[in-house]
């Protein structure tokens, strides 16, 4: 029998754009989900290191044969370097909060919930190995459970691929509690990106350049001032004006997240629909725009009204809920679950 | 408190429970099975796969049934006598007169599944994603959202095509194929839908495009269990005549010897396993030298896929008429 404090319990929040660990030992930490590989022996010589992670996968991404798993909400079937994309970026994350191989690792992960409802088995072979015991569940379910938000509670998890929905009735939710929607971080990237395009036609910008331009002055409703972003227009770095175009592609996330929350509000118990309407509670990293929520509370007005609060630490209140998780199993659970 | 600590302890409870059943091969939350369930899931572990879809129908059915019972609804044939409540019937599509937004374009094989062989080194693969590419094209134009299943030459398994369909929330999904038989002087076009075949040609064509599919027996139980059959299969007639209509009109022009060789049921696992309308078109035969002859030349593929196309268009509008069907 395993003594609870002789394996190190990890928290996972396994996202499609970035990746935290918050561990038993107190550790926490953030990557974003970038795998890469050298492409030959030069680049190898280059980067000095048989794979790199994160933003340092990403600075050095011309060199690299360069993986984001997840990157449709799924890990891709088929894909030896997908499937060892996440792998590795599980392990790496396991290393810095210190869970060494002589040390027994217990780890719950958080995918988005469409993830685990279409490819669970898969998962669960793709990640095996990574921990000594492993459970995987949902993401928007893990963000709930660390926030003891478990009765007439609805999750709305923006993240970058998917946006995951998910209401708590004091049970493990149901595939008809939770809904999972492609409008999120990434498609919002492609909707600015493409707008700014339209707008000019000749300038040059990458789509990691757009995501930085949306998680630094993204916003909903009023802006706080212009926003000034510099491109390149035949070389040349160009101040462009794209706050008519940001306010229109943040602003497209609305109507589906809206319709999503109502359909899942009208599937509520009648008497309870109240209560969860005023218990909505944003997370992820798309839940840090400036005015969404508030343009989400407008919305409610048309079905009574409600309330709508953002997680206080976006960045890790998946993998602290995962972690709550993998505290709160027993060591009998654990031991059900080898990886 | 003391009721938060109960509540979490069976949430964990659940968790836990869950993975363990994913650990151990099980499928996702299963019902208890009822006696004739278990029977019948019995008789279905002995069938390979590709025999599999074609009992789809039938299991679907008893799967129904079950679940009637369960829900303590009578079957049809059970109803004697007077009663209040009204026998079981099948739900119009009618009652459903939704938008088509958004279209999932399946460039059949791919990567090392090079699908069928035609003279001067083409291959089946290449043409497939050429027109779905060129579709893509077409729909985006029309304000469609298109997502594919693959933009490349790359290896994806049947599983994984249903699986980004399904995850898409996908309105429509078109699968393109090319055909290929040993009698090289056959030409013709044919257009699948979901749906059972007596014909053993379309069987040996149903399990040649399953091969490879990913999917185990017990995936397979639960997309029947899945499966809401008749609603999909009248819609996913109704975009195959569509379609196939546009595909007859348009490549008889430019390749008048093409033969229309009908609109055709068929258990192909893609259009199983997909929870929206789907089709599988075979717009022509790879193993006639005039037709591969044909499909090299780039603006015959834009042909058929402006065919595809406006197959699609006539069924998305007609199921966005009040009161549409998808009859076109």
């Amino acid at each position: 029998m395993t003594k609870k404090n002789e394996a190190l319990r990890v928290g996972i929040d396994l996202g499609t754009s970035r990746s935290s660990i918050s561990a038993s030992s107190g550790a926490r930490h953030v990557v974003e989900s970038y795998v890469g590989w050298p492409v030959d022996t030069v680049a190898r010589k280059v980067v000095k290191k048989s794979i790199l992670f994160g933003r340092e996968a990403l600075d050095n991404r011309s060199m690299l044969e360069l993986h984001r798993p997840l990157e449709r909400g799924l890990i891709k079937e088929g894909s030896e370097k997908d499937e060892a994309a996440v792998r590795e970026l599980l392990r790496h994350l396991i290393s810095l909060v210190g869970g060494a191989d002589d040390s027994r690792v217990f780890a719950v992960v958080g995918v988005p919930a469409e993830a685990l409802r279409v490819s669970r088995q898969h998962l669960r072979n793709a990640v095996k190995g990574i921990a000594d015991a492993l459970m995987i569940v949902s993401e928007p379910f893990a963000v709930a459970y660390g926030m003891d938000a478990l009765l007439h509670t609805m999750i709305v998890d923006i993240g970058a691929g998917t946006t995951d929905f998910c209401v708590m009735n004091g049970r493990y939710p149901t595939e008809d509690e939770q809904r999972t929607l492609t409008h999120a971080g990434d498609w919002l990237d492609e909707q600015l990106a493409t707008m700014v395009r339209t707008r000019q036609p000749d300038a040059q910008f990458s789509i990691h350049m757009v995501r930085e331009w949306k998680e630094r002055w993204g916003f909903v409703g009023e802006p706080k001032g212009p926003v000034v972003v510099t491109v390149q227009v035949a070389g040349k770095p160009t101040p462009l004006d794209i706050t008519a175009e940001m306010r229109r592609a943040c602003e497209a996330l609305l109507p589906p997240i809206a319709e999503t929350m109502l359909d899942l509000l009208a599937r509520v118990e009648p008497e309870y629909q109240e209560r969860v309407r005023n218990n909505v509670i944003l997370a992820g990293g798309g839940s840090q725009i400036p005015g969404l929520g508030d343009a989400l509370e407008k919305m409610l007005l048309d079905v009574g009204g409600g309330k709508v609060r953002t997680v206080d630490d976006p960045v890790f209140a998946g993998s602290n809920g995962s972690l709550a998780l993998a505290l709160d199993a027993s060591d009998a659970d654990w031991e059900q679950l080898p990886s | 408190m003391a009721g938060l600590e109960r509540l979490k302890r069976r949430l964990v409870s659940e968790v836990v429970r869950e993975n363990v059943e994913t650990l151990h091969g099980l499928p996702f939350r299963p019902l208890p099975p009822s006696r004739t369930r278990r029977v019948r899931l019995g008789l279905l572990r002995g069938l390979s796969l590709v025999a599999a879809p074609t009992l789809l129908f039938l299991a679907v059915s008893a799967l129904s049934t079950d679940r009637a019972e369960r829900a303590g609804i009578a079957p049809r044939a059970a109803l004697s006598g007077p009663t209040t409540l009204p026998a079981p019937r099948a739900i119009s599509p009618a009652a459903f007169p939704l938008a088509v937004r958004k279209i999932v374009v399946d460039p059949g094989h791919g990567g090392t599944d090079p699908g069928a062989p035609a003279s001067g080194g083409l291959w089946e693969k290449d043409i497939t994603l050429d027109v779905a590419q060129r579709l893509r094209m077409l729909l985006g134009e029309a304000g469609f959202d298109v997502v594919m299943t693959r933009e490349r030459d790359e290896t994806v398994s049947l599983r994984e095509r249903a699986q980004l369909a399904n995850f898409q929330r996908g309105d429509l999904f078109v699968s393109i194929h090319f055909n290929s038989l040993p009698t090289r002087s056959y030409r013709g076009i044919e257009t699948y839908h979901l749906g059972p075949t007596a014909d053993p040609q379309v069987e040996r064509l149903a399990g040649a495009e399953n091969r490879a599919s990913g999917y185990s027996l017990a995936d397979f139980r639960r997309l029947l269990e899945g499966v809401y059959v008749h609603v999909r299969q009248t819609e996913s007639k109704q975009l195959a005549e569509a379609v196939h209509q546009g595909l007859v009109e348009t490549l008889v022009k430019g390749n008048p010897a093409i033969r229309d060789s009908g609109v055709k049921p068929a258990p192909f696992l893609v259009l199983v396993a997909t929870e929206m309308p789907g089709i599988l078109a075979e717009v022509s035969y790879l193993s006639n030298d005039e037709d591969a002859r044909l499909l090299k030349d780039p603006a015959y593929r834009q042909e058929i896929a402006r065919a595809l196309f406006q197959g699609i268009r006539a069924y998305a509008d007609a199921r966005s008429r009040p009161g549409g069907q998808g009859s076109v």
